[in-house]
């Protein structure tokens, strides 16, 4: 039985589409809402990210909620920066109770890159550890090896960057991944679908499912700047000549042209087993890019 | 000159903990050549106050751990008659010794006198070849003279002794009564040398130095001692009944009993005084008084003697002097008068005056002066004679005017002690080899820096008290009867307690290797007599004259920069564990237990030795010097060398002469036993044992430990035959 | 005097001098200052040597290390002392002038496990399963002069045949050998009662 209704979907051998919602700074959660409004019935989950790029937000645990709430399944990004196993823990009870099911489990960015430079970075966890502690809770016991009152089942997931520089290093941190239990991966933004293909000849050996990362950009100076500042993020040259090239004002059509572009081409070669789409603050576009690449299927709830 | 445990310690290989330092080491021996510049034991001040530079320190320290053997070697090296001094010596090293600060000095003397009887020094033959054609001859047979005739024996000179009286000796035979130096003593000594091929010639007295030259002798050595005793200078003085008090002695030493009545008064305040007046109680005298013009802490007798001879009955007169003798025959009438001190003469001793109208009597039958005596020298001899009658040499060739006549003793000095003229005798000897070699002679050798320095009252305060074991005497009732030996000998654990009082000045630890050192402060802390301190450009220093050679800090420092001064002492454990490695691999067998045991205390009376016999088989003993040297290392190379258990055994606090001892051997034991049960070795397997313990046997105890070893041992084996 | 230079005599000459001219240029005459070395604050023997010019000051300013501070504040409690450097960390130093973090004291060494390489003062985020997804051509998210940790950690691994100790699932930390203030007892609990065992 299905630990969730995402996981029914993973399952299903169907091509996956999964995107994400970063939540305000601040208490004013209309748009996030509508936002989610607009998205549920469209993608097979929503994340809420965490404190992404260590900016300080509304929580994805309040985000995930406020997604079963309004009828969709979200999964809960948990990253390690901010708290230690006993929160985590608690965290994991909490979101379990109130039905969400679905977590992807992340270290999360340094505390450096944000904008709570000062911060006490926790990572008393890692991404790794994090999954396995998830399946021991599954098993009934705490970290600690105490009896649990009710204990929770999840399905999980996190993440991978296909395009690294380096990549064995990556390929052994997959490996540990997948062995800690990772079900379902949603990659760092992908260009380079050759560098796609190559990962998927290792990563089909596994039974997991491989959800490519599409990042939205909307000019070349927001290409350049990910670039350089936003961790886990890659983008070719090629990719930042083609924005660059684009007409006065038509940066983000040009940014959506090339993500629907790779989107079809992922399906179409069934690269991998579905895509997750990062606008990055501009999901309100989102089902329009869904449309355009033929993927805009309601899903039942 | 080499002690023999020295050279035997050279010629073998050694293998050291201190990496850098073996090296060192290694090229400070290169051909089994030993240099003394690795040796860095600083002379202790007893030796330096011998005449005779004896190795005081380390002979009692043998002593201390049971080796009286081995104790008499070393005496014997420095001494030529070391049962002489046993009984006799004045001991300037007891003055000397530092123990004195603390409580009382180190019975120097009759740890000797232990030594000689236990170490069967009578069984000593010695034997000497000729190697030289030059003749020497020596007028005289005192100490001086024998001491000479040893010397210039072994170096291979035919010696010839002409002793003026009709027993060899000169003042030990004819001056020191025999209840301080027995007759035999002596005569075994003269056999000795007789053996040794020296001639000696009784009842001949030499007139004339040219004679010798004629008859041959390339070399004269003149000891003829002083024996005139000096006068009094008063009214009546050559009245018979007063007789000089060396006459006195020597008439009572060669057998004859001179009749001296019931009364006697003795003049003077030095040993030949005291000496006089104890005798004149054994021949039968019923009132002997001793008239000494200043007061008692200026009489330069032996304190000892004064003792004894106040506990025989004889009375003390202090402040008072004859002033005239007066009567015929045996009744004499003693007119004295009381003295009192003044200001100090040229000897820095206060002078005594005379005090007005204070003249008293006494009547008595025999007045023995004994306030001094000088050499008689024979005009003939052509000798130049200088103050005090004494004849004039150069003070370090003891060349005279004379070419080829050397001279020494109390014929140079006055009257001296035994110990100094001995010294003298083993100078001259070398003084008339480098004459009859024609070589010009060389005055010292290596000099070794002597310890100087007062303990501080911080480190006299962490010093245990230990009070000194007087030799006993046989009761001063029984003592008057007869001319019997007073004093009797040690047995053996009071001799062991007592050499264990010595603080073994200057043989303690140095910071051997100053760059090693990180100041980490590991030594002052441990140290529990306080000696390591910080100075001024915060460098540790580890004061030579505090120290108390108790090895702590030598085996805690973690940068192993502290050493031991003395060579032997730092490897000592490493070569016993070499020396079990290498017995063992030779019986084709591994050490089941090894234990580690003191040498000191009641290990070196032999009361342990029954324990280790009647153990089981198996055990191996590796001795050490005070279990506080004892390292982790150390007990973890008996694991290497295949031991299944280890033990230490030694004294318990309490016990101990040092402080803190058995804490850090147990320190260091707690060490070991972490790092064993890293590798699965059960902490079981190493024991303290602390033989002086209440509850169990010791002997016991270790059964018990064995026994569990065995145990260990069995199931390790059958783990072992399962795994495989 | 430390290996990084700090609080030696010369800085304490140099800062000496540096706070008589902020006092001239400042105006402000009221202190005097007394400069001394010591060989060491952190030991109480050393400062022995201070106990008589003590009494001459009103306070202490300590370019030792927070150890050396806080030791001689207990040593002279009557003294206010105050913190001239900021004691920052435990490192090495390749050429003169630089020295890197190269140890956080964690209680736990792996470094048998990662080929000599401390994730702990390495990696940013301290994680013991890495790299994380913000290396990037072997630098760290946070700055590009940083070193990825572990993609050195990998490469050294492969270098030594050793990479499946990557490989390897790296349970969680255990802080618990840091609660503070941490304690180390080498000297063993003995009791001098008779024979020991």
């Amino acid at each position: 039985m299905a630990k969730s209704l995402f996981e029914e979907r993973l399952n299903s051998g169907k091509f996956l589409v999964t995107t994400e919602i970063g939540p305000p700074k601040g208490t004013d959660i209309s748009e996030m809402v509508h936002h989610i409004e607009l998205l549920k019935d469209k993608v097979d989950a929503i994340n809420v990210t965490d404190h992404q790029s260590s900016v300080m937000r509304f929580p994805s645990l309040g985000g995930c909620l406020l997604v079963r709430e309004h009828g969709g399944e979200p999964v809960f990004q948990m990253t390690t920066r901010d708290r230690n196993r006993l929160a985590l823990q608690a965290d994991l009870l909490l979101a379990y109770s109130r039905g969400i099911r679905n977590v992807l489990c992340l270290t999360g960015d340094s505390v450096d890159v944000g904008d709570h430079k000062e911060a006490k970075p926790v990572f008393d966890l890692d991404s790794v550890q994090l999954l396995r502690m998830i399946r021991i809770m599954e098993s009934g016991k705490d970290l600690a090896g105490n009896d649990l009152k009710g204990a929770p089942e999840f399905c999980i997931g996190a993440s991978v960057h296909p395009a690294t520089d380096s990549i064995e290093p990556q390929l052994i941190k997959f490996d540990k991944k997948v062995e800690a239990g990772a079900q379902f991966f949603q990659t760092q933004g992908v260009y380079d679908l050759d560098c796609l293909r190559r990962f998927m000849q290792y990563a089909s050996q596994f039974n997991v499912k491989i959800l490519a990362g599409i990042i939205v950009l909307a000019s070349a100076r927001m290409a350049q700047y990910m670039n350089d500042n936003v961790p886990g993020i890659v983008v070719p040259q090629a990719v930042i000549d083609e924005l660059a090239g684009a007409e006065k004002g038509k940066g983000l059509q040009k940014g959506i042209e090339i993500a629907v572009r790779l989107m079809k081409m992922i399906k179409d070669e069934n690269l991998c087993h579905g895509v997750h789409i990062m606008a990055v603050g501009r999901e309100g576009i989102v089902p329009d890019i869904l449309e355009a690449a033929g993927l805009g299927v309601s899903v039942h709830v | 000159m080499m002690n023999s445990k020295e050279a035997e310690l050279c010629s073998s290989e050694r293998k050291t903990m201190y990496s850098a330092g073996s090296d060192a080491f290694k090229s400070d021996h290169s051909d089994g050549v030993k240099k003394t510049s690795f040796d860095h034991t600083l002379m202790p001040p007893c030796q330096d106050a011998c005449p005779l530079h004896m190795e005081i320190r380390e002979y009692v320290d043998l002593i201390a751990q049971g080796r009286v053997m081995e104790a008499l070697q070393v005496i014997r090296d420095g001494n030529p008659f070391p049962s002489i001094c046993a009984h006799v010596c004045t001991a300037p090293c007891e003055t000397a010794c530092r123990r004195g600060q603390v409580d009382n000095p180190v019975a120097i003397r009759a740890l000797k006198r232990f030594a000689v009887e236990f170490g069967g020094d009578r069984m000593i033959q010695l034997e000497a070849e000729t190697r030289h054609e030059e003749r020497t001859a020596i007028v005289g047979s005192g100490p001086a003279g024998l001491s000479a005739a040893y010397y210039l024996r072994r170096l291979g000179y035919p010696v010839t002794i002409f002793e003026a009286y009709s027993e060899p000796g000169g003042m030990l035979r004819v001056g020191i009564p025999k209840y301080r130096l027995p007759g035999e003593i002596l005569d075994t000594e003269v056999q000795r040398l007789i053996q040794m091929g020296v001639e000696i010639r009784t009842n001949t007295p030499v007139v004339s130095l040219d004679l010798l030259f004629d008859m041959g002798y390339k070399a004269v050595f003149v000891t003829v001692g002083a024996h005139q005793g000096l006068r009094l200078g008063i009214e009546g003085e050559d009245s018979p009944g007063v007789v000089d008090g060396a006459t006195f002695l020597r008439e009572v030493n060669l057998g004859f009993k001179p009749s001296i009545g019931e009364r006697i008064a003795v003049v003077g305040g030095g040993n030949v005084a005291i000496d006089a007046a104890r005798a004149a109680l054994r021949l039968g005298a019923r009132e002997v008084r001793i008239l000494y013009r200043r007061s008692r802490e200026e009489m330069p007798a032996d304190p000892a003697e004064i003792e004894q001879a106040i506990e025989e009955g004889v009375e003390i007169l202090f402040l008072a002097t004859p002033t005239k003798i007066a009567g015929k025959d045996r009744q004499l009438g003693l007119t004295c008068i009381r003295m009192e001190l003044g200001e100090p003469d040229a000897s820095g001793r206060r002078r005594p005056i005379p005090i007005q109208d204070s003249e008293f009597n006494m009547g008595i039958d025999t007045l023995i002066t004994a306030i001094g005596q000088a050499p008689q020298i024979p005009s003939d001899f052509r000798l130049r004679i200088g103050r005090g009658s004494t004849i004039q040499v150069d003070p370090i060739t003891l060349t005279t005017n004379r070419v080829g006549v050397f001279a020494g003793g109390d014929a140079i000095t006055g009257p001296a002690t035994v110990v100094q003229a001995l010294a003298t005798g083993r100078g001259a000897a070398s003084r008339i080899d480098d004459y009859l070699q024609h070589r010009y002679p060389l005055v010292s050798k290596d000099e070794k820096e002597t310890l100087a320095g007062e303990l501080l009252p911080k480190t006299i305060e962490m010093i245990r008290k230990l009070t000194r074991f007087e030799p006993l005497t046989v009761s001063p009732e029984a003592r008057v009867k007869e001319f019997e030996l007073v004093e009797l000998v040690y047995d053996w654990e009071s001799a062991i307690n007592e050499a264990r009082r010595c603080l073994r000045c200057g043989m303690g630890a140095e910071i051997l290797f100053q760059d090693k050192c990180a100041t980490c402060l590991t030594c002052l802390r441990v140290c529990p007599y306080h000696v390591p301190y910080l100075d001024d450009s915060g460098t540790i220093q580890i004061p030579a004259d505090q120290c108390q050679a108790c090895g702590i800090c030598v085996a805690e420092c973690p940068a192993k920069a502290i050493v031991l001064r003395k060579p032997q002492d730092r490897r000592q454990i490493d070569e016993e564990l070499d020396h079990v490695l290498k017995s063992a691999a030779q019986a084709k067998s591994k050490p089941f237990i090894i234990g580690f045991s003191c040498q000191y205390g009641l290990y070196g009376t032999g009361a342990l030795a029954s324990l280790w016999r009647g153990a089981k088989a198996g055990i191996w003993i590796v001795p050490v010097l005070c279990v506080a040297k004892i390292e982790a290392e150390h007990i973890l190379q008996a694991f290497e060398m295949g031991a299944e258990g280890v033990f230490i055994a030694g004294c318990g606090q309490e016990q101990c002469a040092r402080e803190d001892t058995a804490f850090w051997a147990l320190q260091r034991m707690e060490k070991a036993k972490k790092v064993l049960a890293q590798i699965g070795l059960e902490p079981q397997r190493l024991q303290a044992f602390n033989l002086y313990a209440d509850g169990e046997d010791p002997a016991t105890a270790l059964d018990k430990f064995t026994e569990r070893i065995g145990e260990f041992y069995l199931a390790s084996a059958i783990k072992q035959e399962v795994k495989t | 005097m430390t290996v990084c230079g700090a609080g030696g005599e010369r800085e304490v000459s140099l800062l000496h001098s540096a706070l008589k001219v902020a006092q001239a240029r400042g105006g402000n005459e009221a202190h005097s200052f007394l400069e001394y070395t010591v060989k060491r604050q952190c030991d109480f023997e050393f400062l022995d040597m201070l106990e008589d010019r003590v009494g001459e000051v009103d306070a202490i300013l300590s370019l030792g290390c927070g150890i050396g501070v806080q030791v001689i504040a207990e040593r002279f409690p009557d003294i206010p002392v105050l913190p001239g450097v900021n004691t920052s960390f435990m490192g090495a130093s390749k050429e003169w002038g630089v020295w890197d973090e190269r140890c956080a004291a964690c209680g736990e060494c792996r470094l048998d496990e990662t080929g000599g390489i401390c994730p702990i003062t390495r990696c940013v985020k301290g994680i013991l399963n890495g790299p994380c997804a913000g290396s990037k051509s072997g630098k760290c998210e946070v700055s590009s002069d940083m070193d990825c940790a572990w993609v050195l950690i990998y490469e050294r691994l492969e270098r030594l045949g050793q990479l499946e100790k990557m490989r390897r699932y790296y349970p969680p930390r255990n802080f618990r050998t840091i609660p503070r203030p941490r304690r180390i007892v080498s000297k063993a609990d003995i009791d001098l009662g008779g024979n020991d065992g």
